[in-house]
């Protein structure tokens, strides 16, 4: 489905729909994707597939519980996902003030290349089908077409 | 995740088995710190037996790779799974990284 937000398709298709929330430790990132991969058994989905989603499910997660929450273990974040027929959707909210995911360095550029951080966000750019942030930045939605 | 060396003539063999994330990048770190400081020149790391790769693992790689090469050392990565080593070529690294198919090839490939 062109132009297709994952909240929307979310709310679309409710019986698929899980939410959970993580306390904003390192650990629970793994949590966190086991938990939406354990949601996926049913849909035999190739391993291809489920890395990627494992991927950019632990990437959201890590942004959040890290840079948005700032391991702070009272803030949650907030994880829904669902899958609409071919459509696997996720939401990932943390409590933080946001961030500027405009301007994100691109980490593939010679400049960028040697530094840490920037390549959470360029993985899931690539691996998923649509990714969308709120305006204040602490809300990513995704979409993968399985 | 587990790690060991061994030497192969001249070359420092890493085995990683395991995932390499944010889990387990300090762990890998602070080893390959113990390397940097013995100024290891010829180092692969075989991943043959590495089922998973985050950012933060690339970004541990990136480190180990820079660390390296104040010193003039060299670091060939072996036995990447095709997944793993699509990662390496999206985010452009397989640039940086002198990426060989098999252990043998990179241990001879070491000038």
């Amino acid at each position: 489905m062109k132009n297709l937000e994952a909240s929307a398709f979310l709310k679309n298709d409710e019986s698929m729909d899980a939410t959970f929330e993580v306390p904003s430790e390192i650990r629970y990132i793994r949590k966190a994707s086991e938990r939406v991969l354990k949601g996926l058994v049913r849909r035999r989905l190739n391993a291809s597939v489920l890395f990627d989603i494992r991927l950019c499910v632990e990437e959201a997660v890590r942004n959040a519980i890290v840079h948005g929450n700032g391991l702070d273990k009272r803030l949650p974040v907030k994880v829904t996902y669902g899958i609409d027929g071919k459509r696997f959707g996720i939401t990932v909210e943390d409590k933080g003030r946001g961030f500027n995911y405009k301007r994100v360095p691109d980490p593939t550029k010679e400049k960028n290349i040697w530094r840490g951080g920037g390549r959470g966000v360029y993985l899931i750019n690539y691996l998923m089908d649509r990714v969308e942030f709120n305006d204040k930045g602490n809300v990513i939605k995704m979409v993968k077409y399985i | 995740m587990k790690l060991k060396f061994e030497n192969r003539g001249d070359v420092s063999v890493c085995y990683i088995e395991g995932e390499v994330d944010i889990n387990t990048a300090p762990s890998i770190k602070k080893t390959f710190d113990k390397i940097t400081r013995e100024k290891s020149s010829k180092v692969a790391i075989n991943f043959k037996d590495v089922s998973y790769v985050d950012s933060s693992g690339l970004a541990t790689l990136v480190e180990i790779l820079k660390n390296m090469r104040t010193y003039g050392g060299k670091l060939k990565l072996t036995n990447l799974s095709p997944k793993i080593k699509s990662l390496f070529e999206i985010t452009k690294l397989d640039k940086l990284f002198d990426i060989v198919s098999q252990e043998e090839d990179a241990i001879s490939s070491f000038a």
